[in-house]
């Protein structure tokens, strides 16, 4: 494994103990703010698109929320 | 009136039906209500965008959703961009006036001193259609298609992703992948890597994409949600930018001396982990995001996203963002290439390239007519974007020059959700 791919995995296998192990169980009727559309990751997904595409022209770097392939002559 | 009330007789089936009908009337206006419970969802969008002195676009977008009783939806995008302006041909300044004709014939003169840009002008349409299952109570499928074209390239994609709720759905669980078959066919014909630019072929070049995620989500608290996401991407195929050159450097003066095509490797595997968070205050929402990405191009790049969505009462909301990006360059970049000295075996100038910073600064303002039906909301972002102005590698003259001047870009989007 390449010095990259071990930090990596560093930073990784802590953050993934803490989202398997987490907190305090929260209880279905306490989640009335997380019901809320604003309490999503990607709550306007035609904006997201937008950003994604602008910056996916201007920069090397792509990936991160979606599964999606190529699609665009851009870069 | 008098009314005589006898004991009970036994229900006879003109009673029941009576009865069942009043039942009825008595439960319509409840069906009613449910049964005109939107169904379908419209949102369209449309960007503003211009880069300073350079690429100009104009997207409109219109999504429509379709919600099925049983949870299912099935949602199609159309989307067009019109772009038209200049971009960096990749050559080097020059001490004198340089003139640029584009592969589609316009002809732009770039000042002495000056990055020289290649005037560009394309339309591109895509279409994009999705549709989501829920299985059971915890598992739901997402499958979608995706087709776009441009003057130049063509791309036809699959996509899917699975996901499943666990630990009584304070996890969840998403795993997913992609495929993308796309065709480069430049205008004017795929000019040989690293040449002059002569020897072309007039065939198209085909450029596969294959993307796998994986991620995971966790509701940490009743107000606080963080989710992982890694993404791995493979790209097989014609992954060179045919329009691009490189300037050959005169090595005493640093003044341009001709120009080569650009040339890179035709794999490159990218991966990506981003790191995100929402947390709800009282009435406000902060969500923050880290991304690090890492290519076999050498490319790495580190990208912090924050926005802060303020409740002004009701669904209007005001949202700054600042996001902040950088990067490295890839192994083959250079400013120019060496006059007479043996070549490599790929290069570019391609100042995307090479080693940069984005700062975005802006913000969204979303709000709810009384009198119009629907949701609306702008976003207006300035995007600054700066490379090494004095690289390593400048001879000569082209230390007197700033050989990546910022780029200031200014964009609008203009959003509006209609449920119906």
């Amino acid at each position: 494994m390449t010095r990259t791919g071990r930090q990596i995995c560093r930073l990784i296998f802590p953050l993934a103990l803490l989202l398997i192990a987490g907190c305090a169980t929260v209880q279905p009727w306490d989640r009335d703010l997380l019901a809320q559309k604003q309490m999503s990751f990607n709550p306007s997904p035609m904006l997201q698109a937008v950003d994604e595409h602008i910056y996916f022209s201007k920069e090397a770097s792509m990936g991160g929320m979606d599964a999606g392939g190529g699609g665009c002559g851009c870069n | 009136m008098r009314l005589q009330l006898g004991p009970a007789k036994p229900a006879t089936p003109v009673r029941e039906v009576l009865h069942s009908a009043a039942l009825a009337l008595l439960l319509i206006p409840a069906t009613a209500k449910a049964q005109s419970a939107p169904t379908d969802r419209i949102d369209f969008s449309s960007l503003l965008y211009g880069e300073q002195s350079r690429t100009q676009v104009i997207e409109p977008m219109v999504r429509f959703t379709h919600l099925l009783p049983d949870g299912q939806s099935i949602s199609a995008q159309l989307g067009i961009d019109v772009i038209t302006g200049a971009s960096p041909s990749g050559a080097l300044p020059s001490g004198s006036v340089q003139t640029r004709t584009s592969a589609s014939g316009r002809v732009i003169t770039s000042p002495a001193g000056r990055i020289p840009l290649a005037p560009f002008r394309d339309h591109r349409i895509a279409f994009d259609g999705e549709w989501q299952k829920p299985w059971s109570r915890y598992v739901t499928s997402t499958l979608g298609g995706t087709y776009s074209r441009e003057k130049d390239y063509q791309s036809l994609g699959l996509n899917g992703k699975f996901s499943t709720d666990l630990m009584r759905k304070l996890l969840t669980v998403t795993v997913g992948g992609g495929i993308s078959r796309d065709t480069v066919f430049p205008v004017g014909g795929t000019p040989l890597g690293l040449s002059d630019g002569s020897i072309v072929h007039r065939g198209s070049n085909d450029k596969n994409v294959t993307n796998v995620i994986l991620g995971a989500s966790r509701i940490l608290s009743r107000r606080w949600m963080v989710s992982i996401n890694g993404t791995q991407t493979f790209e097989r195929g014609y992954l060179t930018e045919p329009y691009k050159v490189i300037s050959l450097m005169n090595l005493a003066t640093g003044q341009p001396a001709g120009e080569l095509t650009d040339k890179r490797p035709s794999t490159r595997n990218r991966s990506s982990v981003l790191f995100s968070s929402v947390y709800h205050l009282t009435d406000d929402v902060i969500y923050t995001s880290y991304r690090y990405y890492w290519d076999t191009w050498s490319v790495r790049s580190h990208t912090i996203d924050l926005k802060y969505r303020h409740a002004l009462g009701g669904d209007t909301f005001l949202e700054p963002l600042v996001r902040y990006y950088q990067q490295t360059a890839a192994d083959f970049f250079t400013i120019g290439l060496p006059q007479g000295a043996p070549l490599p075996d790929f290069a570019t100038s391609d100042y995307r390239l090479g080693a940069l910073r984005t700062i975005t600064v802006g913000g969204t303002f979303g709000f709810h007519p009384e009198d119009i039906p629907g949701e609306w909301t702008i976003r207006a972002q300035f995007i600054r974007q700066a490379g090494n102005s004095s690289p390593p590698g400048a001879i000569g003259i082209q230390r007197n020059f700033d050989l990546s001047p910022p780029i200031n870009t200014f964009a609008v989007v203009l959003g509006y959700s209609f449920d119906y």
